[in-house]
């Protein structure tokens, strides 16, 4: 009988702690699309491009889909970020861009990874940061593009922080954002090839 | 029944470890920057300076020409910069092409090695980059000395005909030898974004040549300053330069701090 009673309190435990974890899911679908790796390069060989930076707009263009569960949910909500990482596995600096050639001596100093300028816009200006260039200072740093957690804004609204289910297909000024990369390096850095990479990571809100 | 309360434990524990996280998906945009270096000197200057001595007063006097050459640097990179004198050294490393030999050219007395250190060059702006060196002149930016005052302060470097830069000891037109990373360097910069009336991206160059009367190019002195090379003190007394053509070339160099 008191075998029995433990069973029931584990059964209980479980199956509680089950359903907490299972309850995190809100959304049926979570996707950029395409997903497919890009880059971008930026060549620096004469010193007007190094005095006025080299800018590209549009440099990638992320196209957000969000679907709901089949059974509407009304919690299902996405948050959008973006980080860098300069590859540190390779000695990189925590404040550096990753080294990949150098040319000449080498003495000065390597890129720093602030002199990567970010800027996000949509039609909506449905980031806070919409049409502003930010920058980061050191590896895994993360910039909000829409934060985590905030109150559900549905699709439709055009306005701040829209992060209810949609996509940029019936909601394209809201699901779509354009990302323009700008690099003003002026005389500051050692000349050589240097590169980093910009992660964008899109998440269902618990 | 305790078989049985194992199956639902096993069950239960499987159903809370493979419980799904947050939806996400994330997408890398790899951005490569190519700094590729830039020394870039531009330089305005007649094809031929010329310094034509056929009046006594020129001889005593010398013959100086102003703003003849204009250097613009832009560089992405710590930079130097110095003037060597060269020629092709039909008369040897060191000396004057002479092309013509005016006279018999039997006197003992006229001397045809004429130092190619006898250049005298003067720079507009200050050496700003060149707190480390260690010889009695850094720069070319003393004024030209007064005619009977001989001095190596305006001298032409020299290096045996080569190229090869100067030492600590020598002359820089910007920055200087060494890469300790303190006074030895002019930074990165270019000429196009600087104001105002000076600059160390911008350096207007005066020649003088100062024959002197007997014509011993007083002024010839060596890479550090210190030791004359006139044409007295590097042959014997009373010899004098032979009166003739002569050629030779100031090469500038703008190279990465070194």
């Amino acid at each position: 009988m008191n075998s029995f009673k433990q069973l029931i309190i584990t059964c209980f435990v479980l199956l509680s702690f089950s359903l907490v974890t299972q309850a995190q899911l809100h959304c049926g679908l979570v996707s950029f699309e395409p997903n497919t790796s890009e880059s971008a390069m930026l060549t620096f060989d004469t010193p007007a491009k190094y005095q006025g930076g080299i800018t590209i707009n549009g440099a990638t263009r992320l196209k957000i889909r969000v679907n709901n569960k089949n059974i509407v949910d009304p919690l299902c909500s996405w948050n959008l970020t973006m980080l860098i990482d300069n590859n540190p596995g390779a000695g990189t600096p925590i404040s550096e861009w990753e080294k990949l050639i150098l040319y000449g001596n080498g003495l000065g100093q390597n890129p720093l990874i602030q002199s990567l300028e970010i800027r996000i816009r949509n039609a909506c200006s449905t980031s806070p940061n919409d049409g502003i260039y930010q920058t980061f200072t050191l590896n895994t740093d993360i910039i909000d593009i829409i934060a985590p957690l905030l109150p559900i804004t549905p699709a439709g609204s055009c306005t701040n922080n829209v992060n209810g289910p949609g996509d940029y297909i019936g909601n394209y000024d809201e699901f779509h954002f354009d990302i323009d990369i700008r690099v003003i390096p002026k005389f500051a850095f050692n000349p050589g090839v240097f590169q980093l990479n910009l992660r964008f990571h899109l998440e269902e809100n618990p | 029944m305790k078989r049985i309360s194992y199956v639902v434990v096993a069950l239960l524990l499987f159903g809370a470890t493979s419980v799904k996280a947050q939806l996400i998906d994330e997408k890398d945009v790899t951005i490569t920057m190519d700094l590729q270096p830039v020394l870039q000197l531009d330089m305005t200057t007649p094809d031929q300076i010329e310094f034509v001595f056929d009046n006594i007063n020129e001889y005593y006097a010398g013959i100086t020409h102003y703003g003849a050459t204009i250097l613009k640097v832009s560089s992405t990179v710590s930079w130097d910069l110095y003037a060597v004198g060269r020629s092709s050294g039909t008369n040897g490393a060191g000396f004057w092409d002479q092309q013509i030999d005016y006279g018999s050219g039997n006197n003992a007395n006229a001397i045809p090695n004429l130092p190619l250190s006898l250049l005298e060059l003067k720079q507009s702006q200050a050496n700003a980059g060149a707190t480390a060196h260690t010889g009695t002149y850094s720069d070319y930016s003393s004024a030209f000395t007064p005619t009977g005052t001989a001095s190596g302060q305006n001298s032409l470097y020299v290096n045996a005909g080569t190229n090869t830069p100067p030492t600590l000891a020598g002359k820089y037109i910007g920055g200087h030898a060494g890469v300790t990373g303190i006074g030895d360097f002019l930074p990165g910069g270019s000429y196009l974004t600087q104001t105002g009336t000076t600059s160390n991206y911008y350096y207007s160059i005066d020649y003088r040549i100062l024959p002197g009367l007997p014509a011993i190019f007083p002024n010839a002195y060596s890479a550090d300053g210190a030791t004359a090379q006139d044409i007295v003190t590097a042959n014997v007394a009373g010899n004098y330069a032979e009166p003739g053509v002569y050629t030779m070339y100031v090469q500038y160099i703008l190279l990465e701090d070194q």
